[in-house]
């Protein structure tokens, strides 16, 4: 079946196409501002920043808020609408995508917190947080493009960029513990940026469950749990 | 009603019809192949194929004017009382073709009970109702009707209400109970295949919902297929859906596939509320 | 609040007046035959007083008694030009008719005289009047009873009071035994007598048949013998019977002084209305009327009962509803189910409505050429050699007559059942058909059931149209006096191929055929109210009948 960005319009009734937008353009805009709170916890452990850090504290709270919103509309389109078939698929991932991205938040937070407490001890950036860090972010940016575009090539390619990411978190960590064995003056210091790294990691699976979800409203199968291979075949069959 | 002359229409021979959906793992109670069907020049129904699987509920959805209940009225010759309806094609009940000249109508329709969207009990009494069938049937012994009817009216969920009451008429009973008595009057004959055409629209919501667990209760006994107007009533109730447009089949599959993920954007668009 | 004449044309008002006013003559047209009837039929059984006057003629004065019976204004002229010496101012004189009855000894029991020339006019106690079996009323005084021609009671010798209190006890002795007379001639002796009619059909049914043997023979002849028998018995008994009401009689003066002596056997009552209490003659009244009903007719059917004729119209209705209603209704059926929607039926359709224009006498001489000559004579000789050359059924007769009114009536309760048959709505035939019935089991079990208030309207309107038909009737099978019903203690007790008499007729001939007009007239009238009366029972009835199964099918309002 064809997708496009008009699949889910053009209802006989409008009322239902405007509620089906809403919760869109409500998803899109709390991504927009997940991705802004990343960008800034990011830029702070990078720039040694706290202003930024604490701004992306902050922003958290908006987001919670914009999550039991877009929580509560979902329910209110179930209970009113009975959607089926894709429709309902766009409210079913909608409502588990505001999950994951609503965790991505949490996650970010958490990331500032550290942030905030290493800049106070005056720790050095470190190299793998700020890869790592960067190749999340983008993750979570395609994985939102992926969704706003209905881009299942893309958010293939996000699934496929977990795989990576998780490679790279292993080596780090690798290092992260080798570098404790040796200097155990370390330990405080690196515990912080394992924490900070285990976020980023958290915020990639939550990346790529949202890429899921858009495969899931695609194509109408549920692939979180299947291998690469079997999500390319989705894909490209 | 009376019979008159067929007419003489042209019938496009070379039609290709396409291939019914291969159900696995289901018995076939009713075998559609290569059906078509005029009304004088006008085709209704367009080479439809399908296979009813047996002790399964398939409905049969679509627009206004689609042929689903002119499709439903075929499988058990209805369609025999509308003049100039000329019907192509075979359908078979249990491996035998029902549209052989050999075949009994009265029979078949004893083997195919069928419900109407209006309740329609006969003005007499609740029990006679109910006995009605049995009569025709030449059984006569009383106790024979007596237990027939009361399991008959036990399998539709109105024995409770209705055993005090055996003896009067069927007209003072509700809209509701008027239509489980008409179920339990045609299920008294145990038939193969219960048709059910649009049995609830003229009842409340409570009363349809009641239809709609007695239909659950009914399926694991007989075949039932149900033509609706109702979508959210389709989704609940069935196991495989038909969807019809314009006298053509367009998409025949399991139900939970065909409401959250259909193959033709037809159907999707008309699950979805979007054609009109 | 006045509103402009225009105004009130357009609001539709006038034709609401019309109409409540043409439903209203209707009305009082309707209730005035009614009353007119029944004034005139009802006043016949009232008892009215005897009164003794002096007649002035000329200058002759005679004694009169009798019931006023009627009265009217004369012109004057009219008189003055027959003889009678009038003033000339006066325009018109009133004169009365009185019964006087005796019209054994004077030969008109009717008299009109001038009121005026009636002189001392008393409703003397002592006159009484009589019903007798023959020569109509007596009107007199009593004198004494007699037995075997000896007084046993007079007025000279045991007064007034006495006489007649021996009168009654002797007539109401006679009355019962006429009673038991009548039971054993009409009854005993009329069921020997058609014992002997079948004996004899028998012996010549054999010898049609060459089968009369000896033996055959024989026993006809010991049933004969037995029968015979009985007849001497019973005419033993009638013997006794017949001298013994014989015995007493009554001795009388009538009007112009001569004496009379009428045997008690000949008289059905006496009484005396001048002494009646207003309650007496009520209690006479209703037995006059319970007689009207029930007894049958005498005197050519000038007086008496005309249970008979009611028998007759009622069984014939009954009879002829029977045969119409299943020939109607599958003829309805056949039209509008079975029979193609083509040219013959549109034919067949137009010949049954005009069926319904055609002349009811044109259906008398059908009934007569088809049914009783052709059909009767062809069974008269299957079936009823023997009886030949008196004919059975070749012969008008009660089952020709019912047959050829249902006849007249099939239009109707054809036309009303394919009414009705129409109207049941599809659904309950499909759901008939979609249980497995077949079309002729859907139409029997559930189609005709719901039709059957329509069929009762066809009926109701066969029967209505079939009571008030006369002229047919006449032709093939009503006669002036039957003489027997055609329901019977006989095996088979339904005698179909007997004649009958019916209401309808009645009228007829009473009013116009019989020999003496006047005393007929107000039985015309009590015979016409009660046709009336007997069709609007049959109507209510069957009205109420169709209500009741309409309340049962009432599916078809919702």
């Amino acid at each position: 079946m064809e997708f496009d960005k008009e699949t889910h319009s053009e209802h006989i009734s409008t009322h239902f196409d405007a509620e089906l937008e809403q919760i869109k353009s409500n998803l899109m805009a709390m991504g927009g501002l997940v991705e802004q709170q990343l960008a800034d916890a990011l830029a702070a452990l990078a720039s040694r920043d706290a202003l930024l850090a604490e701004r992306a504290q902050k922003s958290d709270n908006k987001i919670n808020q914009m999550e039991i919103t877009i929580d509560e509309e979902c329910i209110r389109i179930i209970a009113r609408r009975q959607p089926a078939a894709s429709d309902l698929r766009l409210v079913v991932a909608i409502s588990k995508a505001n999950r994951d991205l609503e965790r991505v938040g949490d996650e970010t937070c958490r990331i500032a917190r550290y942030a905030t407490k290493m800049l106070r001890e005056d720790v050095p950036s470190n190299t793998e947080v700020r890869h790592i860090g960067r190749h999340v972010s983008e993750m979570v940016r395609n994985s939102l493009t992926a969704f706003a575009r209905y881009d299942t090539e893309l958010a293939y390619q996000v699934a496929r960029e977990d795989f990576k990411v998780d490679e790279e978190y292993k080596f780090a960590m690798r290092a992260l513990v080798t570098d404790m064995m040796e200097e155990p003056r370390h330990v405080a210091r690196n515990m912080n940026i394992i924490w900070i790294l285990r976020s980023l990691e958290r915020i990639g699976d939550h990346a790529c469950n949202i890429s899921d979800h858009l495969i899931y409203l695609v194509k109408g199968i549920n692939v979180s749990h299947s291998s690469l291979e079997q999500i390319k075949e989705t894909v490209r069959e | 009603m009376s019979p008159t002359r067929q007419p003489k229409i042209s019938i496009k021979t070379t039609e290709r019809c396409l291939q019914p959906l291969v159900l696995s793992q289901e018995t076939i109670a009713v075998e559609v192949k290569d059906l078509n069907l005029y009304y004088g020049d006008k085709q209704a129904l367009n080479c439809i194929n399908m296979s009813i699987p047996r002790h399964r509920v398939t409905a049969f959805i679509g627009p206004s004017g689609c042929g689903k209940s002119t499709l439903l009225r075929c499988f058990n010759r209805m369609n025999d009382l509308v003049d100039l309806c000329q019907v192509r094609g075979i359908i078979s009940l249990e491996g035998k073709d029902i549209y052989d000249r050999k075949v009994d109508v009265a029979e078949l329709r004893r083997r195919v009970g069928m419900v109407f969207q209006k309740p329609n009990p006969f003005p007499k009494s609740v029990y006679e109702n109910v006995a009605y069938g049995l009569r025709i049937q030449g059984i006569r012994k009383k106790h024979v009707i007596d237990e027939a009817v009361e399991w008959a009216l036990r399998s539709a969920a109105l024995w409770d209400e209705v055993k005090d009451r055996l003896q009067e008429s069927a007209l003072g009973l509700s809209g509701g109970q008027q239509q489980r008595l008409v179920i339990a009057r045609s299920i008294a004959v145990k038939p193969a295949v219960l048709l059910l055409d649009e049995p609830a629209s003229a009842l409340d919501p409570i009363s349809t919902l009641k239809i709609e667990q007695l239909i659950h209760e009914l399926k694991d006994r007989f075949t039932i297929v149900i033509v609706t107007h109702n979508m959210q009533q389709a989704a609940r109730v069935s196991d495989y859906t038909a969807f019809m447009y314009m006298g053509d089949l367009i998409e025949f599959g399991s139900t939970d596939d065909l409401f959250t993920n259909p193959h033709k954007k037809q159907t999707e668009d008309y699950i979805t509320g979007r054609y009109g | 609040m006045k509103i402009g004449l225009r105004q009130w044309v357009a609001s539709g008002s006038p034709w609401i007046w019309l109409n409540g006013a043409a439903v209203a003559v209707c009305v009082f047209m309707v209730i005035g035959i009614l009353l007119l009837i029944a004034v005139r039929g009802l006043g016949h059984f009232w008892p009215s007083d005897i009164l003794l006057a002096q007649y002035q003629i000329k200058d002759r004065s005679s004694r009169i008694i009798g019931e006023i019976v009627d009265r009217e204004q004369v012109d004057a002229q009219q008189l003055r030009d027959a003889g009678f010496v009038i003033e000339n101012q006066i325009d018109s004189l009133p004169r009365v008719l009185l019964k006087v009855g005796n019209r054994d000894v004077t030969g008109t029991d009717f008299i009109w005289v001038l009121g005026e020339q009636l002189r001392q006019i008393q409703y003397a106690t002592y006159l009484f009047a009589m019903e007798r079996r023959e020569w109509g009323n007596f009107y007199g005084i009593l004198h004494a009873v007699n037995e075997s021609g000896q007084p046993v009671a007079t007025n000279i010798d045991d007064g007034d009071a006495v006489v007649w209190q021996v009168l009654k006890s002797r007539i109401a002795r006679a009355l019962e035994i006429r009673e038991q007379i009548h039971t054993i001639e009409s009854q005993t002796i009329g069921a020997i007598n058609y014992g002997l009619e079948q004996l004899r059909l028998r012996t010549r049914e054999l010898q049609l048949e060459n089968r009369l043997t000896a033996v055959e023979s024989a026993l006809i002849d010991e049933q004969r013998h037995a029968y015979q028998e009985q007849y001497a018995d019973l005419q033993e008994q009638l013997v006794i019977l017949y001298t013994s009401v014989e015995r007493d009689s009554l001795v009388a003066e009538t009007m112009d002084g001569r004496s009379v002596e009428i045997k008690l056997s000949k008289v059905v009552r006496a009484y005396r209305p001048n002494t009646m209490s207003w309650l007496d003659k009520v209690i006479f009244y209703f037995n006059k009327l319970h007689e009207f009903i029930t007894e049958e007719p005498r005197e050519a059917n000038t007086e008496g009962g005309i249970f008979p004729a009611i028998f007759g119209t009622v069984m014939m209705v009954l009879l002829m509803s029977v045969l119409v209603t299943p020939f109607g209704v599958i003829a309805a059926v056949y039209l509008r189910e079975y029979a193609r929607q083509g040219t013959l039926n549109r034919l067949i359709r137009i010949s049954v409505n005009n069926l319904a224009g055609v002349p009811s006498i044109v259906y008398g001489v059908f009934g007569l050429g088809f049914f009783i000559y052709f059909l009767g004579g062809n069974i008269d000789q299957l079936f009823f050699p023997e009886a030949l050359p008196a004919p059975t059924f070749g012969t008008p007769g009660l089952l020709w007559a019912s047959l050829t009114l249902a006849l007249l009536t099939v239009p109707v309760v054809i036309v009303a059942t394919e009414e009705g048959l129409s109207r049941i709505p599809r659904s309950f035939r499909e759901a008939s058909l979609a249980l497995g019935a077949t079309k002729a089991e859907t139409l029997w079990r559930v189609v005709l059931p719901m039709s059957t208030p329509a069929i009762m309207t066809g009926v109701i309107l066969a029967v209505a149209r079939a009571a008030g038909e006369v002229a047919p009737l006449m032709l093939v099978g009503v006669v002036k006096l039957a003489p027997s019903l055609p329901v019977d203690g006989n095996y088979p007790f339904f005698h179909l191929d007997r004649k009958f008499m019916h209401l309808g007729f009645h009228i007829y001939d009473v009013g116009f055929q019989s020999p003496n007009v006047e005393a007929a007239r107000p039985l015309v009238y009590a015979t016409a109210l009660l046709l009336v009366v007997i069709i609007a029972l049959l109507n209510f009835s069957a009205v109420a009948i169709r209500n009741r199964l309409r309340e049962k099918y009432k599916t078809l309002e919702n």
